[in-house]
């Protein structure tokens, strides 16, 4: 089924190697600053938390509430991720492989969530629901808030499988389940579960709606901590709970993906397998992709508009377009940073991991569990120290990055490991410079994965609050802090039109990310080598 | 020597007068204060810069700023945490001539921040459901209270409160205060308006808070809620009056500027806006109360120095140690 690229084994010749390695050089002190970068909530961490004694921070870590409080954590983050798994492949698989009316503008609702803000989804369900609240309030809001990211992935994964090996089972008896657990979940299981990972570690990390829905979990200790106390070092120590517990996440993320096939298998042929026309899928994926959408974006679109209309308070409409314009431009740098940040990394991680890479990869990512208010704390340390380049709009995109990176990085690697080796290789013995074979063979391959990285990143965030209330510059107002600003469920109403222009501003991008125009868009025609299977 | 002191007050004139714009971080949201900062801007032409967000967390950023903090004025809700700034050493003493008029207990010992603002501890309670009315805190962890009281641990009135506690009655006390409390079954929120909040849906009956949230959340509703404040007996520590406070940056080179502008929420026609506008006590001697309260001195409040409850070092580890933080 697979064949070894010709060109891994035949040596290439020396001057390139020379020039190669030049290149490598670059790459690797690229990625060690990037490394430290992404450091920086780290060590500022083990500063603070080293200002405790030691057997205090002993009896904070092994006091009852803060294990009640890994519990309730863990427990959320188990719950929302298995919801995920069961329903976002079901969708995915739904959408890949089922007929269905207006099937491809379908994919539209099921990533819109990714646009609204968990704390907005919140503030309309509680609207709706007014005794809305607690754990499985926060398990389905966490749950309809993150189910996207793991549609997004199956679908890539689905996307990426030859549509001839499910024909080719069927043909030999099996049925559709048996077809799907032995042909394609193993092919999808390193796309399902880093999606997973994302999800999990949103769930870690989102303090919007667990705060609203008094569900206290590490974040909400460590936001709390911050906001009652002026004791940063018990703060600090509880973060590295959560750092560990985001830690243990990313070694079962790891061994998945050790186990999983050919995931970065290059489809060789277009061939697509027949969309699967039998009643009881359709009905079942229709019924699953309407519930869907109603709780996750009809609700609480209904509910944003008649706030809209309902409000009483005359909006102001200067304040509104200046929100909306520096959101989408903070956010969009921040984006930018994120995609220059990720891309020395990304290459090396595709060319093949290294210790000094996965490490790196690994920090960036339970970085990405991190609460923002600590990201935030650690750039406010640092950054005063900057002078005038403390409070501005680019420190903000610049954290922005950081918390955001590892999405970028993930999307980035796993699309440039879809460039078959073989290509780069003989690109480069036929004499192009490493500059060129980026450009000409690997861009048009890996760029539609790595923007979708980089607008996740401009997505998450516009809606970003805790780290934008510190950074920002003076009197500065993004959606996000101005829907914030409001406060209280009660002023939902005045809050309303900047959580609608938010979720429509969003909206486009995440368009953009489900590309139901393009469907079948494949970074595969151009299919030069062979397929390639990355070790 | 008198050369000297001319020259010194040349050059703070002379600041007074070139500067044009000054950063204030404000803990009090911009809904109740923005409109006193713009008769104040409208009035000197100084523009004012302010960086809203939660007195906490605002004084963590300004506590992590350090000497590098762009703040000229830290405007807080709160006294807890003016006292952690002043202890970090990031406020100038203000001199005798600023809020004068402001009474010497709403001031801290060293002059680094004073009281704009009182606020009294009471409870709030649903007329209908609650008949026995509690006169002392401690009657809160009797059963006829049980799963009806909110509290908010993590606000910061409430933990002044808290160390009021401590001061006079030790932490064994408290401890075990707090204790009965969980036992009773107590609701915990976010904010004192959450808990106004959910005693109007009916969820808790009772509930620590400061005075003015019913009128806040009655407000915010746009009508009248099933929801009065009462007061505990006479010196009752659960009566204790708070204050919003104002402290100036060391590092700020606008020293004078600021000093002005707290003078400006002190005077008494910013006291009296104030009561009228976000139903707050003023702080001057013999000035009226918030519609349908006593003045201050007939609260019931308990004697006890505010300036003692700074620390809230103490109370914080207290909170932590039981869980409620």
């Amino acid at each position: 089924m697979l064949t070894t690229s010709p060109a891994r084994i035949a040596e290439p010749p020396s001057s390139h190697t020379q020039s190669q390695r030049g290149w490598r050089a670059v790459l690797l002190t690229s990625v060690g600053a990037v490394a430290g970068i992404s450091m920086i909530p780290f060590v500022y961490l083990l500063v603070r938390a080293s200002d405790k004694p030691f057997d205090e921070i002993v009896q904070l870590l092994l006091r009852q509430k803060t294990l009640e409080v890994l519990a309730t954590t863990a427990t959320l983050v188990i719950c929302v991720v298995a919801i995920n798994l069961v329903l976002g492949i079901a969708i995915a698989s739904g959408l890949h492989f089922v007929h269905l009316p207006f099937r491809r503008l379908l994919v539209i609702p099921m990533v819109l969530p990714l646009a609204i803000p968990s704390y907005v989804f919140t503030y309309t369900w509680v609207a709706l629901i007014p005794s809305f609240s607690g754990f499985a309030a926060a398990v389905f809001i966490l749950s309809i808030s993150t189910i996207p990211y793991i549609i997004l992935a199956t679908l890539a994964g689905l996307r990426s499988i030859d549509g001839s090996q499910i024909e080719v089972a069927r043909s030999l008896g099996l049925n559709l389940p048996q077809t799907f657990l032995r042909v394609v979940f193993p092919q999808i299981r390193g796309h399902v579960s880093a999606g997973a990972l994302l999800a999990g570690l949103y769930t870690m990390s989102d303090f919007g709606a667990v705060s609203l829905l008094n569900v206290e979990t590490l974040t909400v200790s460590i936001q709390n901590m911050y906001r009652a106390s002026y004791d940063r070092s018990a703060a600090a120590v509880i973060s590295f709970v959560l750092i560990a517990f985001s830690i243990l996440f990313v070694l079962a993320d790891e061994s998945i993906k050790g186990k999983s096939t050919q995931s970065q298998l290059l489809k060789s042929t277009s061939f697509k397998s027949p969309l699967i026309r039998k009643k009881y899928l359709r009905f079942g994926t229709t019924s699953i992709i309407t519930a869907f959408a109603l709780v996750a974006v009809i609700l609480p679109f209904y509910v944003l508009l008649t706030r809209f209309f309902s409000n009483p308070v005359a909006i102001d409409w200067t304040s509104l377009a200046t929100a909306t314009i520096s959101t989408v431009s903070v956010a969009a740098l921040g984006a930018i940073i994120a995609l220059v940040l990720s891309a020395p990394l990304g290459l090396l991680l595709s060319a093949g991991a290294s210790r000094f890479t996965t490490v790196t990869n690994k920090i960036v990512v339970i970085a990405h569990a991190l609460p923002g208010v600590v990201v935030g704390l650690a750039l406010v340390s640092i950054g005063s120290k900057l002078g005038a380049l403390y409070q501005t709009t680019f420190l903000l995109a610049f954290a922005y990055a950081i918390l955001f990176l590892a999405k970028s990085v993930t999307s980035m690697s796993s699309s440039l490991a879809r460039v078959p080796d073989g290509v780069k290789d003989v690109a480069a013995t036929l004499g192009m410079n490493p500059w060129a074979v980026v450009k000409k063979v690997i861009a048009p391959i890996a760029a539609p994965g790595i923007g979708i990285g980089t607008i996740l990143v401009f997505l998450t965030a516009m809606k970003e609050l805790p780290a934008t209330l510190m950074l920002r510059p003076t009197g500065f107002e993004t959606l996000a802090t101005q829907i914030w600003s409001s406060g209280s469920i009660n002023r939902f109403n005045e809050a309303a039109p900047y959580a609608l222009i938010l979720v429509l501003v969003a909206a486009i991008p995440t368009f953009l990310i489900s590309r139901p125009d393009k469907e079948d868009h494949s970074y595969l025609q151009e299919s030069t080598g062979g397929p390639s299977e990355r070790t | 020597m008198l050369g000297l002191v001319t020259s010194c007050s040349t050059s703070t004139n002379e600041q007074a007068t070139n500067v044009t714009e000054m950063t204030i971080y404000s803990g009090r949201s911009e809904e109740f204060i923005a409109p006193f900062f713009a008769d104040w801007q409208a009035a000197t032409g100084i523009k004012l810069n302010v960086r809203y967000g939660d007195s906490a967390e605002l004084s963590a950023q300004i506590l992590e700023e350090g000497s590098n903090s762009p703040a000229d004025l830290f405007l807080s809700q709160d006294a807890g945490s003016l006292g952690a700034i002043s202890q970090a050493g990031l406020f100038t003493t203000l001199p005798s001539d600023v809020a004068a008029d402001i009474p010497a207990a709403y001031v801290a010992a060293n002059r680094e921040w004073v009281g704009i603002t009182g606020r009294a501890r009471v409870f709030a309670y649903a007329p209908v459901r609650v008949k026995t009315l509690p006169a002392s805190v401690t009657d809160l962890t009797k059963s006829i209270y049980k799963n009806q009281i909110g509290i908010a641990p993590t606000n910061a009135s409430f933990q002044a409160f808290l160390a009021a506690l401590i001061e006079n009655k030790g932490s064994g006390f408290a401890k075990t205060w707090l204790e009965g409390l969980q036992a009773n079954g107590v609701k915990i929120y976010l904010k004192n308006s959450a808990i106004v909040e959910a005693i109007d849906k009916g969820e808790i009956s009772l509930g620590l808070v400061n005075h003015y949230y019913i009128w806040e959340v009655s407000e915010s509703l746009g009508r009248a809620i099933n929801v009065k404040n009462g007061f505990f007996a006479p010196s009752d520590l659960g009566n204790l009056i708070n204050v919003s406070g104002a402290g100036v940056l060391q590092t700020s080179a606008k020293q004078k500027t600021a000093q002005d502008l707290i003078n400006y929420l002190t005077s008494p026609a910013a006291q009296q806006k104030f009561v009228t506008d976000t139903h707050e006590y003023s702080l001057l001697d013999g000035a009226l109360p918030p519609t349908d309260l006593p003045t201050l001195d007939k609260i019931g409040a308990p004697s006890l120095d505010l300036k003692n409850l700074s620390n809230i070092k103490a109370t914080q580890d207290l909170l932590i140690q039981v869980g409620l933080l």
